[in-house]
């Protein structure tokens, strides 16, 4: 009934994310970061697949409403922001709260990404339901794979 | 015959362990205000209908499937969402009123009201002048 989100694990030992995170903690990364990248699995967490027509990215975003999120291209970097505020208290001045666990992200994010070459921004499209953003991106038409006619000789 | 039904049940075993393996941690906040504890879970595509939540034994079980529809023929190029749900358990103390414990969720976000006992509420004392 749902599409298989386990098709995205294609790592070598699933499940290993805290794992490699403690590591990438200890030894930072020993190449060249690009400037502006974030750790992986930052606030929003981000799916990205391709299809023969389009690139299908999946931002994680709970939460957010549509108008609090923001998605651009540019030069194939797509950059996802916005603001996840914490919700207030009912009755702000007679209320006192204490947290024990703070967990989810709260506060301003932005995140980008390198994308294949060849979209069209133009055509493109974003749906959101349950806290996931779907953008879609379709390809320009000549970069679709085309089918080839064998003919026999 | 007896073989069979082994057979059967270590697969079930198996997948259960599979399925273990395979739920991602919702990442939470809990704070206690009003009288009760408050629980906000961050569970990305989870709706109404594929929540499940229970209380046994005084343990708070969360568990939610990710509704994602992905069409057919989608190559991964890049993913940090690895698993199809999420799963969280907590144990809660004697003073919350099972009973009462309220849910919503909206827009992937879980949020759950747990209400203290009447008797394990935070009383003000009063300061009487001698």
């Amino acid at each position: 009934m749902f599409g298989d989100l386990r098709r995205f694990d294609t790592d070598w030992a699933p499940g290993t994310d805290w794992f490699r995170r403690l590591f990438d903690e200890m030894w930072p990364e020993p190449g060249v970061a690009d400037i502006r990248s974030v750790p992986r699995g930052s606030f929003p967490m981000i799916n990205v697949g391709r299809t023969d027509d389009a690139v299908r990215v999946y931002v994680f975003a709970p939460g957010l409403t549509p108008e609090a999120l923001d998605i651009s291209l540019q030069d194939n970097v797509l950059t996802v922001s916005g603001e996840r505020r914490e919700t207030p208290a009912e009755d702000e001045a007679s209320s006192q709260r204490s947290h024990f666990r703070r967990e989810r992200p709260q506060g301003a994010f932005s995140r980008s990404l390198a994308l294949p070459e060849g979209l069209d921004p133009d055509r493109a499209e974003a749906r959101f339901h349950d806290g996931i953003c779907e953008v879609v991106l379709p390809k320009r038409e000549e970069l679709k794979p085309r089918r080839i006619d064998i003919q026999a000789s | 015959m007896k073989e069979v039904a082994k057979q059967a049940a270590s697969r079930e075993v198996a997948e259960q362990r599979e399925r273990h393996r395979e739920a991602m941690l919702p990442a939470v906040d809990i704070f206690e205000e009003d009288n009760a504890l408050h629980l906000v879970a961050d569970m990305p595509g989870v709706q109404r209908d594929t929540l499940t939540l229970e209380v046994n034994d005084n343990v708070l079980t969360l568990e939610g499937e990710v509704a994602l529809a992905m069409p057919e023929g989608l190559t991964p190029l890049y993913a940090e969402v690895r698993a199809q749900r999420f799963a969280r358990r907590f144990t809660l103390s004697h003073e919350i009123e099972v009973d009462a414990i309220q849910a919503h969720i909206d827009n992937g976000v879980l949020r759950l009201v747990l209400p203290k006992k009447e008797t394990h509420r935070r009383r003000r004392i009063d300061i009487k002048t001698a």
